[in-house]
Protein backbone atom coordinates (compact mmCIF):
# COMPACT_ATOMS: atom_id res chain seq x y z
CA UNK A 1 0.00 0.00 0.00
CA UNK A 2 2.99 2.46 1.19
CA UNK A 3 4.44 1.62 -2.69
CA UNK A 4 0.84 2.42 -4.23
CA UNK A 5 0.75 5.68 -2.39
CA UNK A 6 4.30 6.86 -3.06
CA UNK A 7 4.10 6.02 -6.42
CA UNK A 8 0.43 8.19 -7.27
CA UNK A 9 2.26 11.34 -5.61
CA UNK A 10 5.32 11.20 -7.72
CA UNK A 11 3.39 10.69 -11.13
CA UNK A 12 2.69 14.61 -11.89
CA UNK A 13 6.56 14.80 -11.00
CA UNK A 14 7.02 12.22 -13.65
CA UNK A 15 4.97 14.31 -16.18
CA UNK A 16 6.84 17.37 -14.84
CA UNK A 17 10.11 16.19 -16.00
CA UNK A 18 9.14 14.27 -19.32
CA UNK A 19 7.45 18.09 -20.04
CA UNK A 20 10.55 19.47 -19.25
CA UNK A 21 12.97 17.41 -20.93
CA UNK A 22 10.51 17.20 -24.41
CA UNK A 23 11.25 21.41 -23.86
CA UNK A 24 14.79 21.40 -23.72
CA UNK A 25 15.42 18.32 -26.21
CA UNK A 26 13.60 20.77 -28.83
CA UNK A 27 15.29 23.81 -27.92
CA UNK A 28 18.59 21.85 -28.01
CA UNK A 29 17.76 20.11 -31.69
CA UNK A 30 16.54 23.84 -32.53
CA UNK A 31 20.05 25.35 -31.96
CA UNK A 32 21.84 22.73 -34.00
CA UNK A 33 19.27 23.02 -36.93
CA UNK A 34 20.35 26.69 -36.52
CA UNK A 35 23.96 26.11 -36.43
CA UNK A 36 23.48 23.84 -39.43
CA UNK A 37 22.13 26.86 -41.67
CA UNK A 38 24.30 29.37 -40.08
CA UNK A 39 27.14 27.38 -41.03
CA UNK A 40 25.83 27.03 -45.05
CA UNK A 41 23.70 23.86 -44.46
CA UNK A 42 24.61 20.60 -46.49
CA UNK A 43 24.37 17.22 -45.58
CA UNK A 44 21.60 17.44 -42.44
CA UNK A 45 24.15 16.51 -39.85
CA UNK A 46 21.50 17.42 -36.90
CA UNK A 47 18.95 15.00 -38.04
CA UNK A 48 20.95 12.55 -35.70
CA UNK A 49 21.00 14.79 -33.03
CA UNK A 50 17.13 15.12 -33.44
CA UNK A 51 17.12 11.21 -33.10
CA UNK A 52 19.50 10.68 -30.11
CA UNK A 53 17.10 13.47 -27.96
CA UNK A 54 14.17 11.86 -29.29
CA UNK A 55 15.23 8.12 -28.29
CA UNK A 56 16.03 9.78 -25.25
CA UNK A 57 12.59 11.18 -24.53
CA UNK A 58 11.03 8.25 -25.97
CA UNK A 59 12.83 5.82 -23.21
CA UNK A 60 11.45 8.57 -20.61
CA UNK A 61 8.04 8.24 -21.71
CA UNK A 62 8.07 4.70 -21.62
CA UNK A 63 9.17 4.57 -18.02
CA UNK A 64 6.69 7.05 -16.61
CA UNK A 65 3.97 5.25 -19.03
CA UNK A 66 5.25 2.01 -17.08
CA UNK A 67 5.50 2.86 -13.63
CA UNK A 68 1.80 4.95 -14.36
CA UNK A 69 0.08 1.28 -15.51
CA UNK A 70 -2.30 0.14 -13.13
CA UNK A 71 -1.06 -3.15 -12.00
CA UNK A 72 -3.01 -6.19 -13.57
CA UNK A 73 -1.51 -9.18 -15.25
CA UNK A 74 -1.03 -7.23 -18.88
CA UNK A 75 0.86 -4.42 -17.18
CA UNK A 76 4.56 -6.28 -18.33
CA UNK A 77 2.65 -7.37 -21.36
CA UNK A 78 1.79 -3.53 -22.32
CA UNK A 79 5.61 -2.04 -20.91
CA UNK A 80 6.70 -4.81 -23.51
CA UNK A 81 5.17 -3.58 -26.46
CA UNK A 82 5.60 0.27 -25.91
CA UNK A 83 10.07 -0.76 -25.43
CA UNK A 84 9.48 -2.98 -28.70
CA UNK A 85 7.23 0.21 -30.61
CA UNK A 86 9.79 2.60 -29.51
CA UNK A 87 13.00 0.05 -30.91
CA UNK A 88 11.76 -0.77 -33.80
CA UNK A 89 10.78 3.29 -34.51
CA UNK A 90 14.41 3.72 -33.75
CA UNK A 91 15.51 1.23 -36.46
CA UNK A 92 13.44 2.67 -39.15
CA UNK A 93 14.56 6.29 -38.37
CA UNK A 94 18.00 5.15 -38.86
CA UNK A 95 17.33 3.31 -42.22
CA UNK A 96 15.93 6.52 -43.41
CA UNK A 97 18.52 8.74 -41.89
CA UNK A 98 21.27 6.48 -43.59
CA UNK A 99 19.13 6.61 -47.19
CA UNK A 100 16.34 4.09 -46.96
CA UNK A 101 18.46 1.28 -48.66
CA UNK A 102 17.50 -2.42 -48.95
CA UNK A 103 15.34 -2.80 -46.22
CA UNK A 104 17.32 -4.67 -43.17
CA UNK A 105 15.22 -3.58 -40.20
CA UNK A 106 12.59 -6.41 -41.18
CA UNK A 107 15.02 -9.27 -39.17
CA UNK A 108 15.78 -7.74 -35.96
CA UNK A 109 12.41 -6.31 -36.25
CA UNK A 110 10.52 -10.18 -36.40
CA UNK A 111 12.98 -11.14 -33.75
CA UNK A 112 11.18 -8.70 -31.52
CA UNK A 113 8.01 -9.24 -32.54
CA UNK A 114 8.10 -12.82 -32.07
CA UNK A 115 9.59 -11.95 -28.28
CA UNK A 116 6.65 -9.79 -27.68
CA UNK A 117 3.94 -12.23 -29.56
CA UNK A 118 5.64 -15.04 -27.23
CA UNK A 119 5.16 -13.38 -23.90
CA UNK A 120 1.22 -11.84 -25.23
CA UNK A 121 1.01 -16.12 -25.84
CA UNK A 122 2.24 -16.80 -21.94
CA UNK A 123 0.25 -13.93 -20.67
CA UNK A 124 -2.52 -15.19 -22.01
CA UNK A 125 -2.49 -18.99 -20.84
CA UNK A 126 -1.22 -18.34 -17.45
CA UNK A 127 -3.15 -16.63 -14.70
CA UNK A 128 -0.88 -13.73 -13.41
CA UNK A 129 1.15 -15.32 -10.52
CA UNK A 130 -0.78 -13.23 -7.65
CA UNK A 131 -4.43 -14.23 -8.71
CA UNK A 132 -3.27 -17.67 -9.19
CA UNK A 133 -1.53 -17.82 -5.16
CA UNK A 134 -4.77 -16.05 -4.09
CA UNK A 135 -6.54 -18.64 -5.81
CA UNK A 136 -4.11 -21.53 -4.02
CA UNK A 137 -4.40 -20.18 -0.78
CA UNK A 138 -8.01 -20.27 -0.90
CA UNK A 139 -7.99 -23.43 -1.98
CA UNK A 140 -5.70 -24.63 0.82
CA UNK A 141 -8.06 -22.78 3.61
CA UNK A 142 -10.91 -24.48 2.39
CA UNK A 143 -9.30 -27.49 2.61
CA UNK A 144 -7.83 -26.87 6.32
CA UNK A 145 -11.05 -25.56 7.72
CA UNK A 146 -12.90 -28.61 6.53
CA UNK A 147 -9.84 -30.52 7.38
CA UNK A 148 -10.05 -29.06 11.35
CA UNK A 149 -13.60 -29.61 11.66
CA UNK A 150 -13.58 -33.37 10.61
CA UNK A 151 -10.78 -33.82 13.02
CA UNK A 152 -13.07 -31.93 15.52
CA UNK A 153 -16.50 -34.10 14.63
CA UNK A 154 -13.94 -37.46 14.99
CA UNK A 155 -12.41 -36.13 18.22
CA UNK A 156 -16.20 -35.41 19.56
CA UNK A 157 -16.93 -39.08 18.72
CA UNK A 158 -14.12 -40.86 20.18
CA UNK A 159 -15.15 -38.80 23.35
CA UNK A 160 -18.59 -40.23 23.38
CA UNK A 161 -17.14 -43.67 22.70
CA UNK A 162 -14.53 -43.34 25.65
CA UNK A 163 -17.22 -42.47 28.02
CA UNK A 164 -19.97 -45.28 26.90
CA UNK A 165 -17.06 -48.06 27.21
CA UNK A 166 -14.90 -45.99 30.40
CA UNK A 167 -17.07 -44.18 33.23
CA UNK A 168 -20.34 -45.17 31.83
CA UNK A 169 -19.65 -48.82 32.03
CA UNK A 170 -18.02 -48.37 35.30
CA UNK A 171 -21.12 -46.93 37.03
CA UNK A 172 -22.90 -49.56 35.48
CA UNK A 173 -20.76 -52.50 36.94
CA UNK A 174 -21.30 -50.41 40.17
CA UNK A 175 -24.97 -50.41 40.20
CA UNK A 176 -24.96 -53.94 39.42
CA UNK A 177 -22.71 -55.05 42.97
CA UNK A 178 -24.46 -52.49 44.74
CA UNK A 179 -27.65 -54.37 43.44
CA UNK A 180 -26.50 -57.47 44.63
CA UNK A 181 -25.29 -56.13 47.81
CA UNK A 182 -29.03 -54.92 48.57
CA UNK A 183 -30.40 -58.17 47.38
CA UNK A 184 -28.34 -59.97 49.94
CA UNK A 185 -29.14 -57.46 52.93
CA UNK A 186 -33.20 -58.64 52.99
CA UNK A 187 -32.94 -59.09 57.01
CA UNK A 188 -30.76 -55.81 57.39
CA UNK A 189 -33.27 -53.55 56.40
CA UNK A 190 -31.20 -50.10 57.13
CA UNK A 191 -28.04 -51.15 55.39
CA UNK A 192 -30.46 -52.06 52.25
CA UNK A 193 -31.75 -48.85 52.27
CA UNK A 194 -28.47 -47.25 52.00
CA UNK A 195 -27.38 -49.60 49.72
CA UNK A 196 -30.35 -48.44 47.56
CA UNK A 197 -29.95 -45.40 47.52
CA UNK A 198 -26.31 -45.35 46.38
CA UNK A 199 -27.24 -47.28 43.87
CA UNK A 200 -29.70 -44.57 43.05
CA UNK A 201 -27.23 -41.85 42.39
CA UNK A 202 -25.56 -44.13 40.43
CA UNK A 203 -28.20 -44.54 38.11
CA UNK A 204 -28.65 -40.45 38.26
CA UNK A 205 -24.82 -40.08 37.60
CA UNK A 206 -25.49 -42.47 34.49
CA UNK A 207 -28.69 -40.49 33.10
CA UNK A 208 -26.48 -37.53 33.54
CA UNK A 209 -23.42 -39.21 31.77
CA UNK A 210 -25.72 -40.25 29.30
CA UNK A 211 -26.65 -37.03 28.26
CA UNK A 212 -23.73 -35.14 28.28
CA UNK A 213 -22.27 -38.24 25.61
CA UNK A 214 -25.82 -37.99 23.35
CA UNK A 215 -24.81 -33.93 23.45
CA UNK A 216 -21.44 -34.47 22.17
CA UNK A 217 -22.46 -37.08 19.71
CA UNK A 218 -25.67 -38.77 19.53
CA UNK A 219 -24.34 -42.47 18.27
CA UNK A 220 -28.05 -42.83 16.01
CA UNK A 221 -26.70 -39.89 14.18
CA UNK A 222 -23.84 -42.00 13.03
CA UNK A 223 -25.64 -45.09 13.01
CA UNK A 224 -28.98 -44.79 11.47
CA UNK A 225 -28.22 -40.86 10.10
CA UNK A 226 -30.12 -37.40 10.39
CA UNK A 227 -33.83 -38.39 10.20
CA UNK A 228 -33.52 -41.04 13.04
CA UNK A 229 -31.88 -38.45 15.21
CA UNK A 230 -34.28 -36.09 14.32
CA UNK A 231 -36.97 -38.06 15.32
CA UNK A 232 -35.90 -39.80 18.41
CA UNK A 233 -34.90 -35.58 19.32
CA UNK A 234 -38.58 -34.63 18.72
CA UNK A 235 -39.48 -37.36 21.07
CA UNK A 236 -37.20 -36.45 23.72
CA UNK A 237 -38.75 -32.90 23.59
CA UNK A 238 -40.37 -30.76 26.33
CA UNK A 239 -42.94 -29.50 23.74
CA UNK A 240 -44.76 -31.59 21.11
CA UNK A 241 -42.77 -31.47 17.84
CA UNK A 242 -43.66 -32.70 14.64
CA UNK A 243 -40.52 -34.06 12.41
CA UNK A 244 -40.81 -34.21 8.53
CA UNK A 245 -37.00 -35.62 7.31
CA UNK A 246 -36.85 -37.15 4.05
CA UNK A 247 -33.35 -37.27 3.02
CA UNK A 248 -32.52 -40.24 1.08
CA UNK A 249 -28.72 -39.61 0.12
CA UNK A 250 -27.13 -39.28 3.48
CA UNK A 251 -24.97 -36.09 3.75
CA UNK A 252 -21.24 -36.28 4.90
CA UNK A 253 -20.99 -36.77 8.43
CA UNK A 254 -20.00 -33.26 9.70
CA UNK A 255 -22.58 -31.71 7.39
CA UNK A 256 -25.46 -34.31 9.42
CA UNK A 257 -23.84 -33.27 12.88
CA UNK A 258 -24.13 -29.14 12.26
CA UNK A 259 -27.85 -29.93 10.86
CA UNK A 260 -28.43 -31.96 14.34
CA UNK A 261 -27.12 -29.70 16.47
CA UNK A 262 -28.98 -26.68 14.77
CA UNK A 263 -32.38 -28.30 15.32
CA UNK A 264 -31.30 -29.60 19.16
CA UNK A 265 -30.48 -26.14 19.75
CA UNK A 266 -33.35 -24.69 18.08
CA UNK A 267 -35.82 -26.56 20.03
CA UNK A 268 -34.61 -26.10 23.26
CA UNK A 269 -34.84 -22.17 22.47
CA UNK A 270 -38.12 -23.01 21.64
CA UNK A 271 -39.08 -24.89 24.96
CA UNK A 272 -37.69 -22.32 26.96
CA UNK A 273 -39.50 -19.51 25.43
CA UNK A 274 -42.26 -20.34 23.15
CA UNK A 275 -44.37 -20.58 26.51
CA UNK A 276 -44.85 -24.38 25.50
CA UNK A 277 -46.28 -23.79 21.35
CA UNK A 278 -45.76 -26.67 19.38
CA UNK A 279 -42.61 -26.76 17.06
CA UNK A 280 -41.88 -28.30 13.63
CA UNK A 281 -38.81 -29.59 12.13
CA UNK A 282 -38.18 -30.13 8.41
CA UNK A 283 -35.19 -31.39 6.69
CA UNK A 284 -34.50 -32.18 3.01
CA UNK A 285 -32.02 -32.07 0.14
CA UNK A 286 -32.28 -29.70 -1.96
CA UNK A 287 -30.33 -29.56 -5.13
CA UNK A 288 -27.12 -30.58 -3.00
CA UNK A 289 -28.24 -28.68 -0.25
CA UNK A 290 -28.84 -29.93 3.11
CA UNK A 291 -31.90 -27.99 4.73
CA UNK A 292 -32.93 -28.09 8.16
CA UNK A 293 -35.87 -25.39 9.33
CA UNK A 294 -36.96 -25.71 13.18
CA UNK A 295 -40.20 -23.45 13.14
CA UNK A 296 -42.65 -23.18 16.58
CA UNK A 297 -45.61 -20.81 16.87
CA UNK A 298 -44.46 -18.98 19.96
CA UNK A 299 -43.74 -15.20 20.93
CA UNK A 300 -41.28 -14.92 18.80
CA UNK A 301 -38.75 -11.46 19.29
CA UNK A 302 -35.77 -14.07 19.66
CA UNK A 303 -32.74 -12.26 19.58
CA UNK A 304 -30.54 -13.33 16.58
CA UNK A 305 -27.19 -12.10 18.43
CA UNK A 306 -28.07 -14.41 21.18
CA UNK A 307 -25.02 -16.76 22.38
CA UNK A 308 -26.99 -19.81 20.82
CA UNK A 309 -27.85 -18.63 17.35
CA UNK A 310 -24.10 -17.06 17.33
CA UNK A 311 -23.01 -20.49 18.01
CA UNK A 312 -25.00 -22.04 15.97
CA UNK A 313 -24.37 -19.51 12.97
CA UNK A 314 -20.42 -20.34 13.19
CA UNK A 315 -20.78 -24.08 13.08
CA UNK A 316 -22.97 -23.66 9.38
CA UNK A 317 -20.60 -20.95 8.62
CA UNK A 318 -17.55 -23.34 9.33
CA UNK A 319 -19.08 -25.17 6.35
CA UNK A 320 -19.70 -22.29 4.04
CA UNK A 321 -23.77 -22.77 5.12
CA UNK A 322 -25.81 -20.00 6.15
CA UNK A 323 -28.38 -19.30 8.99
CA UNK A 324 -31.47 -17.36 8.79
CA UNK A 325 -33.40 -16.67 11.85
CA UNK A 326 -36.70 -15.08 11.55
CA UNK A 327 -38.71 -14.04 14.67
CA UNK A 328 -41.14 -11.28 14.37
CA UNK A 329 -42.68 -10.62 18.05
CA UNK A 330 -46.12 -12.21 18.03
CA UNK A 331 -45.51 -14.15 15.04
CA UNK A 332 -43.36 -17.36 16.13
CA UNK A 333 -39.82 -18.13 15.38
CA UNK A 334 -38.31 -19.71 12.20
CA UNK A 335 -34.70 -20.64 12.24
CA UNK A 336 -33.35 -22.27 8.85
CA UNK A 337 -29.61 -23.47 7.81
CA UNK A 338 -28.22 -24.45 4.58
CA UNK A 339 -24.97 -26.82 4.58
CA UNK A 340 -23.99 -27.22 1.19
CA UNK A 341 -23.41 -31.18 0.87
CA UNK A 342 -20.15 -31.27 -2.04
CA UNK A 343 -16.69 -32.64 -1.06
CA UNK B 1 -33.97 -71.33 31.70
CA UNK B 2 -31.29 -71.08 29.61
CA UNK B 3 -29.61 -67.38 28.89
CA UNK B 4 -27.26 -66.62 26.59
CA UNK B 5 -25.65 -62.88 26.78
CA UNK B 6 -23.94 -60.82 23.73
CA UNK B 7 -21.65 -57.86 25.32
CA UNK B 8 -18.30 -56.98 24.55
CA UNK B 9 -17.68 -54.79 28.08
CA UNK B 10 -16.82 -57.98 30.02
CA UNK B 11 -16.77 -56.18 33.11
CA UNK B 12 -20.35 -55.82 32.42
CA UNK B 13 -20.72 -59.13 30.83
CA UNK B 14 -19.33 -61.11 34.05
CA UNK B 15 -21.39 -58.77 36.46
CA UNK B 16 -24.34 -59.99 34.24
CA UNK B 17 -23.35 -63.43 34.68
CA UNK B 18 -23.02 -63.28 38.94
CA UNK B 19 -25.94 -61.17 39.36
CA UNK B 20 -27.44 -63.87 37.05
CA UNK B 21 -26.09 -66.42 38.68
CA UNK B 22 -26.92 -65.36 42.31
CA UNK B 23 -30.88 -65.33 41.21
CA UNK B 24 -30.68 -69.09 40.10
CA UNK B 25 -30.21 -68.55 36.21
CA UNK B 26 -28.02 -70.01 34.19
CA UNK B 27 -25.95 -68.39 31.68
CA UNK B 28 -25.04 -71.38 28.52
CA UNK B 29 -23.01 -68.93 26.38
CA UNK B 30 -21.51 -65.88 26.02
CA UNK B 31 -20.31 -64.07 22.94
CA UNK B 32 -18.28 -60.81 22.35
CA UNK B 33 -19.90 -59.44 18.88
CA UNK B 34 -22.84 -60.28 16.52
CA UNK B 35 -21.82 -63.22 14.69
CA UNK B 36 -20.97 -64.90 17.91
CA UNK B 37 -24.22 -64.19 19.20
CA UNK B 38 -25.64 -65.69 16.24
CA UNK B 39 -23.60 -68.61 16.72
CA UNK B 40 -24.40 -69.74 20.46
CA UNK B 41 -28.02 -69.08 19.83
CA UNK B 42 -27.94 -71.44 17.15
CA UNK B 43 -25.34 -73.85 19.12
CA UNK B 44 -27.19 -73.58 22.45
CA UNK B 45 -30.96 -73.03 21.71
CA UNK B 46 -31.12 -71.04 24.33
CA UNK B 47 -35.01 -69.02 25.87
CA UNK B 48 -34.17 -66.03 25.84
CA UNK B 49 -30.75 -63.69 24.90
CA UNK B 50 -29.68 -60.90 26.18
CA UNK B 51 -28.32 -58.09 23.74
CA UNK B 52 -26.09 -54.92 24.04
CA UNK B 53 -27.34 -52.67 21.14
CA UNK B 54 -23.45 -51.68 20.23
CA UNK B 55 -21.54 -54.40 19.54
CA UNK B 56 -18.02 -54.59 17.79
CA UNK B 57 -16.47 -54.38 15.06
CA UNK B 58 -18.72 -51.62 14.00
CA UNK B 59 -19.74 -50.33 17.25
CA UNK B 60 -23.05 -49.06 15.84
CA UNK B 61 -26.22 -50.96 16.17
CA UNK B 62 -24.17 -54.20 15.70
CA UNK B 63 -26.62 -55.87 18.45
CA UNK B 64 -29.37 -54.61 18.02
CA UNK B 65 -29.42 -56.08 13.82
CA UNK B 66 -27.90 -59.70 15.11
CA UNK B 67 -30.63 -59.65 17.93
CA UNK B 68 -33.35 -59.13 15.46
CA UNK B 69 -32.14 -61.73 12.94
CA UNK B 70 -31.45 -64.08 15.87
CA UNK B 71 -34.93 -63.75 16.77
CA UNK B 72 -36.25 -64.32 13.51
CA UNK B 73 -34.66 -67.41 12.60
CA UNK B 74 -34.94 -68.98 16.49
CA UNK B 75 -38.95 -69.26 16.71
CA UNK B 76 -39.80 -68.57 20.44
CA UNK B 77 -36.46 -66.99 21.18
CA UNK B 78 -37.16 -63.88 23.72
CA UNK B 79 -34.89 -61.08 23.00
CA UNK B 80 -33.64 -58.58 25.94
CA UNK B 81 -31.61 -55.51 24.50
CA UNK B 82 -29.82 -53.35 26.79
CA UNK B 83 -28.58 -49.88 25.93
CA UNK B 84 -27.06 -47.07 27.34
CA UNK B 85 -29.35 -44.69 24.82
CA UNK B 86 -33.24 -45.25 24.21
CA UNK B 87 -33.53 -44.15 20.10
CA UNK B 88 -37.46 -44.34 18.74
CA UNK B 89 -35.71 -45.82 15.64
CA UNK B 90 -34.26 -49.17 17.41
CA UNK B 91 -37.21 -49.73 19.67
CA UNK B 92 -39.63 -49.14 16.65
CA UNK B 93 -37.36 -51.87 14.70
CA UNK B 94 -37.65 -54.57 17.86
CA UNK B 95 -41.29 -54.25 17.93
CA UNK B 96 -42.00 -54.51 14.14
CA UNK B 97 -39.64 -57.83 13.73
CA UNK B 98 -41.09 -60.80 12.82
CA UNK B 99 -40.98 -63.62 15.70
CA UNK B 100 -43.09 -64.72 18.04
CA UNK B 101 -40.53 -64.77 21.43
CA UNK B 102 -40.90 -61.96 23.61
CA UNK B 103 -39.00 -58.98 23.87
CA UNK B 104 -37.43 -56.20 25.78
CA UNK B 105 -35.83 -53.44 25.68
CA UNK B 106 -33.68 -51.95 29.04
CA UNK B 107 -31.38 -49.18 29.82
CA UNK B 108 -28.23 -50.56 30.86
CA UNK B 109 -28.54 -48.48 34.68
CA UNK B 110 -31.76 -50.95 35.06
CA UNK B 111 -29.35 -54.02 35.35
CA UNK B 112 -29.08 -52.85 38.93
CA UNK B 113 -32.45 -53.26 40.84
CA UNK B 114 -31.73 -56.69 40.58
CA UNK B 115 -35.30 -58.02 41.07
CA UNK B 116 -37.26 -55.50 38.41
CA UNK B 117 -34.18 -57.16 36.03
CA UNK B 118 -34.79 -60.61 37.24
CA UNK B 119 -38.58 -59.90 36.29
CA UNK B 120 -37.98 -58.52 33.02
CA UNK B 121 -35.65 -61.50 31.76
CA UNK B 122 -38.30 -64.18 32.89
CA UNK B 123 -41.15 -61.87 31.55
CA UNK B 124 -39.28 -61.78 27.92
CA UNK B 125 -38.35 -65.60 28.17
CA UNK B 126 -41.97 -66.57 28.89
CA UNK B 127 -42.94 -64.47 25.40
CA UNK B 128 -43.82 -61.27 27.36
CA UNK B 129 -42.96 -57.72 27.13
CA UNK B 130 -40.23 -55.65 29.22
CA UNK B 131 -39.86 -51.88 28.24
CA UNK B 132 -37.86 -49.51 29.87
CA UNK B 133 -40.59 -46.57 31.05
CA UNK B 134 -38.12 -44.18 28.84
CA UNK B 135 -38.86 -46.64 25.77
CA UNK B 136 -42.62 -46.09 26.53
CA UNK B 137 -42.15 -42.39 27.28
CA UNK B 138 -40.55 -41.75 24.04
CA UNK B 139 -43.09 -43.93 21.74
CA UNK B 140 -45.96 -42.06 23.12
CA UNK B 141 -45.00 -39.13 22.65
CA UNK B 142 -46.60 -37.03 20.41
CA UNK B 143 -49.39 -39.64 19.68
CA UNK B 144 -51.75 -37.19 21.38
CA UNK B 145 -54.34 -36.26 18.90
CA UNK B 146 -54.05 -40.17 16.58
CA UNK B 147 -56.68 -41.88 15.31
CA UNK B 148 -57.35 -45.15 15.53
CA UNK B 149 -58.77 -47.41 18.58
CA UNK B 150 -56.27 -45.98 20.87
CA UNK B 151 -58.39 -42.37 20.64
CA UNK B 152 -61.19 -43.92 22.40
CA UNK B 153 -58.84 -44.89 25.47
CA UNK B 154 -59.77 -42.64 28.75
CA UNK B 155 -56.81 -40.85 30.05
CA UNK B 156 -56.85 -43.24 32.94
CA UNK B 157 -56.96 -46.45 30.53
CA UNK B 158 -54.08 -45.14 28.68
CA UNK B 159 -51.90 -44.75 31.59
CA UNK B 160 -53.18 -48.23 32.63
CA UNK B 161 -51.72 -49.01 28.98
CA UNK B 162 -48.62 -47.60 29.66
CA UNK B 163 -48.02 -49.17 32.57
CA UNK B 164 -48.71 -52.51 30.89
CA UNK B 165 -46.37 -51.40 28.08
CA UNK B 166 -43.16 -50.79 30.73
CA UNK B 167 -44.05 -54.61 31.73
CA UNK B 168 -45.76 -54.75 34.87
CA UNK B 169 -48.31 -56.97 36.44
CA UNK B 170 -51.39 -55.84 37.29
CA UNK B 171 -50.50 -55.43 41.49
CA UNK B 172 -47.67 -52.90 40.44
CA UNK B 173 -49.80 -51.03 37.79
CA UNK B 174 -52.64 -51.13 41.22
CA UNK B 175 -49.70 -49.58 43.16
CA UNK B 176 -48.46 -47.07 40.79
CA UNK B 177 -51.88 -45.37 40.00
CA UNK B 178 -52.59 -45.64 44.00
CA UNK B 179 -56.35 -47.81 43.00
CA UNK B 180 -57.56 -50.98 44.16
CA UNK B 181 -55.96 -53.55 41.92
CA UNK B 182 -59.92 -54.47 40.55
CA UNK B 183 -60.07 -51.19 39.50
CA UNK B 184 -57.20 -52.23 37.61
CA UNK B 185 -58.91 -55.35 35.73
CA UNK B 186 -61.94 -52.88 35.07
CA UNK B 187 -59.54 -50.94 32.88
CA UNK B 188 -57.75 -53.47 31.30
CA UNK B 189 -60.98 -55.37 30.41
CA UNK B 190 -62.42 -51.99 28.88
CA UNK B 191 -59.33 -51.59 26.94
CA UNK B 192 -59.01 -55.35 25.63
CA UNK B 193 -62.61 -54.53 24.79
CA UNK B 194 -62.12 -51.11 22.72
CA UNK B 195 -59.07 -53.04 20.96
CA UNK B 196 -61.23 -56.15 19.92
CA UNK B 197 -58.68 -58.43 21.04
CA UNK B 198 -59.45 -62.03 20.74
CA UNK B 199 -60.64 -63.77 23.70
CA UNK B 200 -58.18 -66.07 24.74
CA UNK B 201 -55.68 -66.32 27.72
CA UNK B 202 -55.39 -63.17 29.69
CA UNK B 203 -51.07 -63.00 29.38
CA UNK B 204 -51.39 -63.30 25.55
CA UNK B 205 -53.97 -60.41 25.18
CA UNK B 206 -52.28 -58.45 27.31
CA UNK B 207 -48.73 -58.54 25.01
CA UNK B 208 -51.58 -58.17 22.06
CA UNK B 209 -52.65 -55.30 23.47
CA UNK B 210 -48.97 -53.43 24.38
CA UNK B 211 -47.63 -54.48 20.74
CA UNK B 212 -50.62 -52.85 19.13
CA UNK B 213 -50.09 -49.66 21.19
CA UNK B 214 -46.67 -49.72 20.51
CA UNK B 215 -46.75 -50.41 16.43
CA UNK B 216 -49.69 -47.90 16.41
CA UNK B 217 -48.50 -44.96 14.01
Amino acid sequence: MAIIVSVNQSNSWHGDALSLQVALSALFGFVNTLIWALTGGGYFWPAWVWLALGIAAGVHAVVVHGVRATPGRYRKLRIHGEATGLILAVYVAIWILSGAGYFWPVWPTSIFLLALGIHAIVVQWRPESREQELVERVDELTRTRRGAVDVQAAELRRIERDLHDGAQARLVALSMHLGRAEARLDDQPELAELVRRARQEAGSAISELRDLARGIAPPVLADRGLAAALDGLGRRAAIPVTVDATIDKRPPPVVETAAYFVAAEALTNSAKHAGGAAARVYAAMADDRLVVEVSDSGTGGADPAGSGLTGLRHRVEALDGTLTVTSPPGHGTTVLAELPCGS
Amino acid sequence: MRVVIAEDLALLREGIVALLRDAGIDVVAQAEDGEGLLRIVGGHKPDLAIVDVRLPPSFTDEGLRAALEARRRQPGLGVLILSQYVEPVYTSELLASSGDGGIGYLLKERVGDVRGFVDAIERVASGGTALDRAVVTELMHARDGGGGPFAELTPREREVMELMAEGRTNAAIARAMVVQPGAVEKHISSIFGKLDLPATDDDHRRVLAVLAYLRAP
